[in-house]
């Protein structure tokens, strides 16, 4: 039997009606109190996973298990154990956020006395409370999915499904969402299931990652230990002069094999890995050769997505909102090392 | 509280919450019956003069009770309009994810078609009221007459539940409303049966709303007739739609 607060998955499909398999014999497992990051592009079966595991959809073949409890036969006692915020925060414009607590903490059968303390405690752990009198047809995008959030605690579930949670929210928004669901893995013990097609969303989360794509899981591990599989981080170095070049090139392949073109510079995969940074810098200065750009690319979980399926992952960055983790203008850990793409 | 009650109370409220607070819900729930009975009891009351027609209440409790009963059944059928656009909006998916007992979702809409109904049967009886309605049945009676039309109500907001949930979606709207409508109308709702002719007397003989309507009548005028068969025909109606509300459950279910 699986523990009580967490997920066990065999050889789960789902095919719809004359289309092909939305979800084709996936096995997964989720600790308790893990964040479990299931990442994939549009149409990988995410979705459709969560909603088997959820309970709105039954599965075509399969056996699932959510906090120790069948999803087929046993539907009304997992839904009792978790909450879910779907890809779409479907809330009744007509209601205020209050209205909205009151009306799912009236459906959980809280206590009356219960309800009001604790729909003002997640209205005001969302950030809510200021707007908690107004109709959500004027709330924005971001306080729908906090909204959406703060529904899904009300009767404080062990397992917490998010379907892309974060998809079109700003920085803040988004940021504001990743702490609060890390919170509450870290301080409420909650296992979570979080579905997500941004790369940095499931590398700054999840404690393992799952990669879905075509209905197939295709990789699964911890964010490093995925990277790892991939390979090493490359070193790209720019020299003050041009001149420089090629003595940079003979020093910098002392380190590791030539990774891609530089054009403006030189490019290795680092043999040691990342520890041989500092002995990179020491030998360049040890030459002389004045440094204008030193840039390390660490292995991007696009890489691994990559490395498994053959292309990048779909949409990562090209629909993430402007300045948004993951933007070029982050450089920890967004940019692809093209030695590993190669 | 238990998790089916916890749940059917929950969507009642919201359900009623929302039509007591929206003009654009309340408005058409009032109006319509409203309309209807003033254009039948006032526009057409001379039909009381025709030879044969000898309702003891008058023309003005006739008509009554059948924009009683229609009322009842639209009532029902607007709730399924509201389950449609719940399930086209994603709003659905949340009670299924709630709901430990999902027929608890259907119990609080009919719930709510009922709640919706009383509002309006209360302004509508107020009204009938003002306008001299005749009542010659006793206190018993009238409750006879709304009960009958309560589990018309329910049996309505069962068919249309069940269409709505098969469906999933607003355009289903049609389809819960024709079938509504063409039973109504095809019973004695402007004479008594006796004084129909032709293919209409035919249907009418054997569609169910002539025994509601019929046992309304009687009820209102102090002589009930058909009651029994009037409640097994409600009732029958809403067993039927139950199932067939039930079905359309599965089929949400399954559809995820």
């Amino acid at each position: 039997m699986t523990q009580p607060e967490g997920i066990e998955v065999e050889r789960l499909v789902r095919e719809f009606r004359k289309g092909p398999r939305a979800v084709d014999g996936i096995d997964l497992e989720v600790a308790p109190g893990e964040i479990y990051g299931f990442l994939g592009p549009n149409g990988a079966g995410k979705s459709t996973t969560v909603h088997m595991l959820t309970t709105l959809l039954p599965p075509t073949s399969g056996t699932a298990r959510v906090a120790g409890y069948d999803v087929v036969r046993e539907g009304p006692r997992v839904r009792a154990h978790i909450g879910a915020a779907l890809q779409e925060a479907a809330l009744d414009p007509f209601l205020t956020g209050a209205e909205h607590m009151r009306l799912q903490t009236t459906m959980h059968g809280l206590p009356k006395a219960e309800r009001l303390e604790r729909s003002r405690e997640l209205l005001a752990r969302v950030g809510l409370t200021e707007a908690a009198d107004r109709k959500v047809g004027g709330y924005s995008g971001g306080m729908k999915r906090r909204l959406d959030l703060a529904l899904a605690l009300v009767h404080r579930p062990r397992i917490l499904f998010l379907d892309e949670p974060t998809t079109g929210l700003d920085v803040q928004s988004r940021t504001a969402l990743w702490d609060e669901v890390a919170r509450l893995a870290r301080d409420d013990g909650v296992t979570v299931f979080l579905t997500t097609q941004y790369l940095e969303e499931a590398d700054a989360l999840a404690d393992r990652v799952g990669i879905i794509d075509h209905g197939h899981l295709v990789a699964e591990g911890t964010p490093s230990e995925l990277k790892a599989q991939i390979g090493r981080p490359t070193v790209e170095a720019i020299p003050r002069s041009p001149a420089d070049i090629e003595r940079m090139a003979t020093v910098l392949e002392r380190f590791g094999e030539p990774a891609g073109a530089a054009p403006k510079g030189a490019s290795v995969r680092l043999r040691g890995g990342e520890s041989d940074l500092a002995e990179v810098v020491r030998a360049l200065d040890a030459e002389g050769i004045a440094v204008e750009h030193l840039q390390l690319h660490a292995p991007s979980l696009d890489d691994v997505f990559l490395a498994k399926t053959g292309r990048s992952l779909e949409g990562a960055g090209a629909e993430q909102p402007e300045g948004s983790p993951g933007t070029p203008d982050d450089s920890a850990a967004a940019s692809r090392s093209e030695s590993v793409a190669a | 509280m238990s998790s089916f009650r916890a749940t059917a109370l929950g969507i009642t409220w919201r359900t009623l919450h929302n039509f007591l607070g929206n003009p654009a819900l309340l408005l058409p729930s009032l109006v319509f019956p409203l309309f209807f009975f003033t254009a039948f009891a006032g526009g057409l009351s001379t039909v009381s003069h025709v030879p044969g027609f000898d309702f003891r209440s008058g023309y003005t409790a006739f008509q009554f009770v059948f924009v009683l009963i229609q009322s009842a059944a639209f009532g029902g059928v607007f709730t399924g309009f509201g389950i449609a656009r719940d399930f086209e909006t994603g709003l659905g998916r949340r009670f299924m994810l709630a709901a430990r007992h999902r027929s608890a979702i259907v119990a609080g809409y009919a719930l709510a078609a009922a709640g919706r109904w009383l509002f309006t049967a209360l302004v509508l009886t107020v009204v009938a009221l003002v306008a001299g309605m005749q009542i010659d049945g006793g206190g018993v009676d009238l409750f006879g007459l709304y009960g009958l039309a309560l589990i018309m109500n329910l049996a309505a907001a069962l068919w249309a539940a069940g269409v709505a949930l098969r469906i999933r979606s607003i355009q289903g709207g049609p389809l819960m409303q024709i079938p509504v409508f063409l039973v109504l109308f095809m019973a004695p709702v402007y004479l008594p049966l006796h004084l129909l002719t032709g293919w209409i007397h035919v249907v009418a003989s054997v569609n169910p709303a002539t025994a509601l309507l019929a046992a309304g009548r009687g009820f209102i005028s102090g002589q009930p007739a058909d009651v029994a068969l009037a409640f097994l025909a409600a009732a029958g109606l809403a067993l039927l739609f139950s199932i067939w509300a039930r079905g359309g459950m599965r089929r949400a279910e399954r559809a995820g």
